[in-house]
Parts: C-alpha cells; sequence; structure tokens
C-alpha cells in the first residue's frame, strides 16, 4: 500500500471495470458540539467491482462506520455515497431496505443467528423481506450452504455448531440474494487461527470464482493477505491505500 | 413482507418468549373473564326486564284518548267503530286490537269451603301439590272487588294456552287472563306468606271456577245500578297484555256487558288500542299519524322500561368500565414486556434490518405478536368468564331463594359479548405494544448490531 496520490480518488480498487461504491468526502460524527466523535473525515473512496478489499486500522479508526455507511446501514453521514448506482441517503426506507436485502450481504464477528432458527431458515432469512419465502428459498439456501461447505449442517440449530460454522452460516445468509457486494465487519474476530484461514479462504474463493466483490474490515491485517487492495484507517481518514 | 411471512415470524417469536407472555397474559384473561361476565349478568338482567317485567314489542304502540288541554281543539276524541276503522286506515299499520274496560264494578268471592270438594280432590292428586295448600285452600276467604277488562283475543292468542280464549256460550266460564306480573308478584310473595298453591302452568289448569259479580261493588254502591250478573270465571293463561291489577276477558264479552248495564255507547267505548305495524321500521310514521288523528301514545311501559334498562345498563357499564381498566393495566404490563422483549431482541432486530426488514415490518412484526396473545388471552377469557358465568347461574338458580321475576337463568350469552371480549382483548394488547413497535422500528440498524 502507497500514500494516496489522488486528493479526489484515494483507491481506484478493482482494476478499471466500472465503481460499484463511489465515495465523495464521507464524514460521519456522532455527538454535536465539542464533545463530538468524528468517526469518518472526508473519505473519499471508489470500489470496482470484482474488487477484494481489505479495510485496516486501529479500534476506533473508522471502519465499522465506513462499512455501515456503505451498506446502508447508517445514512447520517455528510458527502456523497452511491453503492450500485443509487445515492444511499436519498432512499426512502423502503427503497434501503430493498438495498440491504438485494444488493448486499453482511457479515459480521459475532455472527447474529437467531438461535431458534436452524441454518437453512437462518439463510433464508432475507427472503422473509423479499417475498420470495418458500420452496424455491429454501432451495437456495441449502445451494448456499453447500458451497459454504455445510452440506451436512443443513438442520442444525446455531447452539449445535463450532464458531467456523456459525460464521460459515453467516456467509451463506450474506450470499442468498446473490448481492453484488459483501460487507464483512471482522469475519475472524471470533475465530481460532486456523478457522479464520478457512474463512478467508472462502472469501477469496467467492472473490475469484464469483466474482463477488468483498470489502472486509479487519484490524488482522496480516490474516487478509488474500486481499487485493487495502485501506488503512486512521483517525477517520485514509492514511493508506492501494494494491495489497 | 407478505402476511404468510409475517404470521411465521410472529408465530415463532411467541413461542420464544411463550413464558414473558403468559405473565402478561393473565392480566388480560383476568379482566376479559370479568368483563365477559359483567356483560353476562347484565345483559341476562336486561332481558328479563325487557321480556319479563315491563316488555316491549318493536312494532306494537299503544293509543289513548288524548287528555283534554287548554285550546286543544283535537283533544276529548274517544275511540270508537270510527277511530278504529281510521286506525286501520293509516299507511304500515298491519292489525288494531281494540281494548274495552268493563264499565261497572265487579265483585269476586273466593270462599274456600264453596269450592266444590271433587275439585279439591282433582287438585291434591297433581304432583308436587303440598297437602298444606289444600288446607290453606279451604280455609282460603277473600271477597274482593276488581276491575276487568276485554282484549281482542288475536292479540293474546300465544297467552291463552288453556282454554279458548273467546265470548263463551251462555251458562258457560268465561275465560279470563291474569297478568304475569301479578302472577309473579303473587307467586313470589302473597302465596308463600299465605302458604297457597301457586299459579303456574301446571296448576292453572286444575284451579276451579271462581264466581264473579258483576255490576256489583263493596266500595261505592252508588255506582251500581241495575241488576247485577253473576258469572263463572276460569283462568286460561297468563299475558302481558293482560290487566296489571284485574282480569282481562274476551272483548266480546265485556262489550256485551257493557251493552246490557250501560248501553250502546259504552259498548262502543275502547280504553285503548294497541297498533301493530308491519315492520318496526314503520312505527314512527305510525306513531305521528295517530297523534295527528287527535289521538295520544301511551308510552308509559316503555318509560318504565327504559328507566330501568338504563340503571341496569349503567350499573353493568360501571362493572364493564372497572374490567376494561383491569384490561388497560394488563395492556400496561403487555407494554413493558415488549419493551423488555425489544431490549432483548435489539441485536436481532438490527439484523432483521440489515437482511432487509424496513421499518414497517419491524413493527409490524411486533404489533402481530401483540394481537395473537391479545387474541389468545381474549379467547382465554371469554372461555374463563364463560365458564363462571355459568357456575354463578347454577349456584344462583338454585341457591337463591325465590323473589319477584326470579329468572330461569341469570345471564345472557350474546355472541358479540364474547367477540366483543376477544376485540377489546386484541385492541388494548395492540395499544399496549403500539409504543413499544414504534421504538423498535425507529432503532438504528448499526447501533443495534453493535449493541451500542
Amino acid at each position: 500500500m502507497s500514500p494516496p496520490q489522488d486528493e479526489d480518488i484515494l483507491l481506484r480498487a478493482g482494476g478499471g471495470k466500472a465503481p460499484l461504491v463511489r465515495l465523495r468526502n464521507i464524514s460521519r460524527s456522532y455527538g454535536t458540539g465539542s464533545g463530538a466523535t468524528h468517526a469518518l473525515r472526508e473519505v473519499t473512496l471508489d470500489i470496482d467491482t470484482g474488487a477484494f478489499v481489505k479495510v485496516v486500522g486501529t479500534s476506533g479508526s473508522g471502519k465499522t462506520t465506513l462499512l455501515n455507511i456503505i451498506g446502508g446501514l447508517d445514512t447520517a453521514y455528510e458527502g456523497t455515497a452511491v453503492v450500485a448506482g443509487r445515492e444511499l441517503r436519498a432512499l426512502g426506507d423502503g427503497a434501503l431496505s430493498r438495498f440491504r436485502n438485494k444488493t448486499v450481504g453482511f457479515v459480521f464477528q459475532h455472527f447474529h443467528l437467531l438461535e431458534h432458527l436452524d441454518s437453512m431458515q437462518n439463510v433464508a432469512l432475507g427472503a422473509f423481506f423479499s417475498g420470495g419465502e418458500g420452496v424455491d428459498s429454501l432451495r437456495r439456501a441449502e445451494e448456499v450452504l453447500v458451497r459454504v461447505g455445510l452440506r451436512d449442517k443443513l438442520h442444525k440449530f446455531p447452539g449445535q455448531l463450532s464458531g467456523g460454522q456459525k460464521q460459515r452460516v453467516a456467509i451463506a445468509r450474506a450470499l442468498f440474494n446473490r448481492p453484488a457486494l459483501m460487507l464483512a465487519d471482522e469475519p475472524t474476530g471470533n475465530l481460532d487461527t486456523r478457522t479464520s484461514g478457512q474463512i478467508l479462504s472462502l472469501f477469496e474463493l467467492l472473490n475469484r470464482e464469483d466474482g463477488l466483490t468483498v470489502v472486509a474490515v479487519t484490524h488482522e491485517d496480516h490474516l487478509f493477505r488474500a486481499a487485493t487492495y487495502g485501506v488503512r484507517l486512521e483517525d477517520g481518514r485514509v492514511a493508506e491505500a492501494g494494491p495489497s | 413482507m407478505r402476511i404468510r411471512s409475517l404470521a411465521r415470524f410472529v408465530r415463532q417469536n411467541l413461542r420464544r418468549n411463550r413464558r414473558n407472555f403468559v405473565f402478561a397474559g393473565v392480566g388480560i384473561v383476568v379482566g376479559i373473564s370479568s368483563f365477559v361476565f359483567f356483560i353476562g349478568l347484565g345483559s341476562g338482567i336486561q332481558r328479563v326486564v325487557s321480556t319479563e317485567i315491563f316488555p316491549l314489542e318493536a312494532n306494537r304502540i299503544q293509543v289513548v284518548p288524548r287528555l283534554m288541554q287548554f285550546e286543544d281543539a283535537a283533544a276529548g276524541r274517544v275511540i270508537g267503530a270510527a277511530a278504529l276503522a281510521e286506525f286501520a286506515r293509516i299507511p304500515g299499520v298491519a292489525a288494531v286490537y281494540p281494548r274495552m274496560k268493563l264499565a261497572v264494578p265487579a265483585t269476586l268471592a273466593m270462599v274456600g269451603n264453596r269450592i266444590d270438594p271433587a275439585e279439591i280432590e282433582r287438585i291434591s292428586r297433581m304432583p308436587g301439590v303440598r297437602p298444606e295448600w289444600l288446607v290453606a285452600v279451604r280455609d282460603f276467604n277473600s271477597w274482593m272487588e276488581i276491575m276487568a277488562d276485554g282484549v281482542d283475543p288475536r292479540l293474546v292468542a300465544e297467552d291463552a294456552v288453556f282454554g279458548a280464549f273467546r265470548d263463551p256460550e251462555p251458562g258457560r266460564p268465561v275465560p279470563v287472563l291474569l297478568s304475569k306480573r301479578l302472577v309473579e308478584l303473587y307467586n313470589s310473595s302473597f302465596a308463600k306468606s299465605r302458604n297457597l298453591p301457586p299459579v303456574n302452568d301446571i296448576l292453572i289448569p286444575y284451579l276451579p271456577t271462581l264466581p264473579l259479580t258483576v255490576n256489583d261493588s263493596f266500595v261505592s254502591r252508588a255506582q251500581v245500578h241495575g241488576e247485577k250478573i253473576p258469572l263463572g270465571i276460569r283462568l286460561v293463561g297468563t299475558s302481558h297484555h293482560a290487566l296489571l291489577g284485574g282480569i282481562t276477558m274476551p272483548l266480546e264479552t265485556v262489550r256485551k256487558l257493557n251493552r246490557v248495564l250501560r248501553g250502546e255507547k259504552a259498548a262502543d267505548t275502547y280504553e285503548s288500542a294497541v297498533l301493530e305495524a308491519e315492520s318496526s321500521a314503520r312505527l314512527t310514521s305510525v306513531q305521528e299519524a295517530v297523534k295527528a288523528l287527535g289521538f295520544a301514545l301511551d308510552t308509559s311501559q316503555q318509560r318504565m322500561a327504559e328507566s330501568v334498562g338504563f340503571v341496569v345498563t349503567l350499573v353493568t357499564l360501571g362493572f364493564s368500565l372497572i374490567s376494561l381498566v383491569m384490561v388497560g393495566l394488563a395492556a400496561v404490563n403487555i407494554a413493558h414486556t415488549f419493551y423488555m422483549i425489544i431490549s432483548e431482541r435489539r441485536r436481532e432486530i438490527g439484523l432483521l434490518r440489515a437482511v432487509g426488514a424496513t421499518r414497517r415490518d419491524v413493527r409490524a412484526m411486533i404489533l402481530g405478536e401483540a394481537a395473537l396473545v391479545g387474541a389468545l388471552g381474549g379467547v382465554a377469557g371469554a372461555a374463563v368468564g364463560t365458564a363462571a358465568c355459568a357456575a354463578v347461574d347454577w349456584l344462583a338458580v338454585r341457591l337463591l331463594p325465590e323473589f319477584p321475576f326470579k329468572p330461569d337463568h341469570f345471564f345472557g350469552y350474546p355472541w358479540w359479548m364474547l367477540a366483543g371480549g376477544v376485540a377489546v382483548s386484541v385492541l388494548f394488547c395492540v395499544a399496549g405494544a403500539f409504543p413499544p413497535s414504534r421504538r423498535a422500528a425507529t432503532l438504528d440498524p448499526a447501533s443495534s448490531l453493535s449493541g451500542r
């Protein structure tokens, strides 16, 4: 990675394809007045379709905030965030929810699986909100669970799965609606080194074979060797960016 | 989010939190059961008032001559044959039932030892007849002056169940009807205190013929002119249309007596007439037409029924309000339960928002759960309330002493009471869950997921 060259576009990740994510002067602060915390400051960034981007930085550097803004979970930002051709802040609740349902897949550090649902039901959760609940959705859930290597865990509940298996279910859930963009927030943060390696290999596979755009936030920089591009955030600013 | 998906979510969530909801639902069940209980009791008492004490007929009115008032040109019209014909011509009138007062006083002598011993013997063989009743009947001595009137037999056709209610052949007993209210008062107080047999459907057919003297008075001899006419009278039933403080005979019998004793004018002067409208919807126009003809409406029965009904309604409403307060408190409990559940499910709500749930979906899920809790609580409450009604009814009928108009059932079970109980329950639960549902819907997904 090298310091930003272009003052407008700090990162153009994806080898010249059309940008999937287009951030311009994104700032986000919490609180008001002198007590305000500035999580992001004037971040400008393009992420092309098919890129595998890791976002690194120390705790509190703004990584998760950046991910939340790209994923449409946080629209209280300043600047412009265009993802898959949509200016997120301009979208109403319905359109923004559809965007999260169809365009983005989230993977979290704590998996966030619903304990009362089995793997298939957890994976097919998005179908409840896209009107696609039914036999087709179960078929698709099975397909993605097989894809992430959980053929024999289709009807297991989260309590019956290991940490790595839970994260695979979460990845399958993120893949369920064939998103254009996968956003992973510390996906290996709760896993041991060996399991982390397996999960990262899965991300790499999905990026390489399926062409899925992956943006992963991590503080374990060394684990994300598979990422083709890197962004380092420091104190809410892009400190470093470029091919990793 | 489709209804099917919503229903599935709601079902799953309810199953997960069933312990919380059972505790929260207990208040709903108690509130709704007491609501159903009091409405049932009120409905039962209203039924007794409107069918037994002050029966109202939706499509009938009673017409009376208007009282003379200053500068009232139309006042003073009597109800005679001409007026009856005018009533019959009013559009919407299906039938006219005239009523005539016996124009002379009459006396009734009930002397127990004059009753044919064969009749007493016949009564004694009746099942359920107590020996002390027979002794009391034999010792019974009562001479009373009574009032009498005559009604159109068509009006009381359903009430005269123990004999034909028509002007009898000469020498045969005159069929008479007694007021249901009078009989009820006699049975529950007078008969009991004097050890006399009750007048009921079992005994009426066996009651002896009693001697009535028409044109006789113990009170005012001055009213009596001409011959006394002795008659035998026989009770053939009880009726709400019968005279409250006297006996009611067939109209033709009274007409003949009036003609013989007071002349032709008395035989063509009616005390009142009951007008039957083709439907209750036409009653108002019939009433207007009657007034326009110069007659008045006797609404005393209706006013009494309304007054008593109002008091019953007021008391029922009071108790129902207490029940509703209980349901309201339960709804507050429901609200607290949902606030707690939402706090527990904060991350889950964040996740649902991340996978595509809109604010409306989140709100619908919470309100759906509340509606289901309300429906289940309402059904359980209605069932418990109905069971309590049945139990108290059973006990009351058996344990309470006899009193006038003591009903066979103290409770009513109208369908709307049960449906209303469930609806109120759902309404209150949804209302209780509304503020928490708003909070859940406005949770920021990013901070919910991070647990901030």
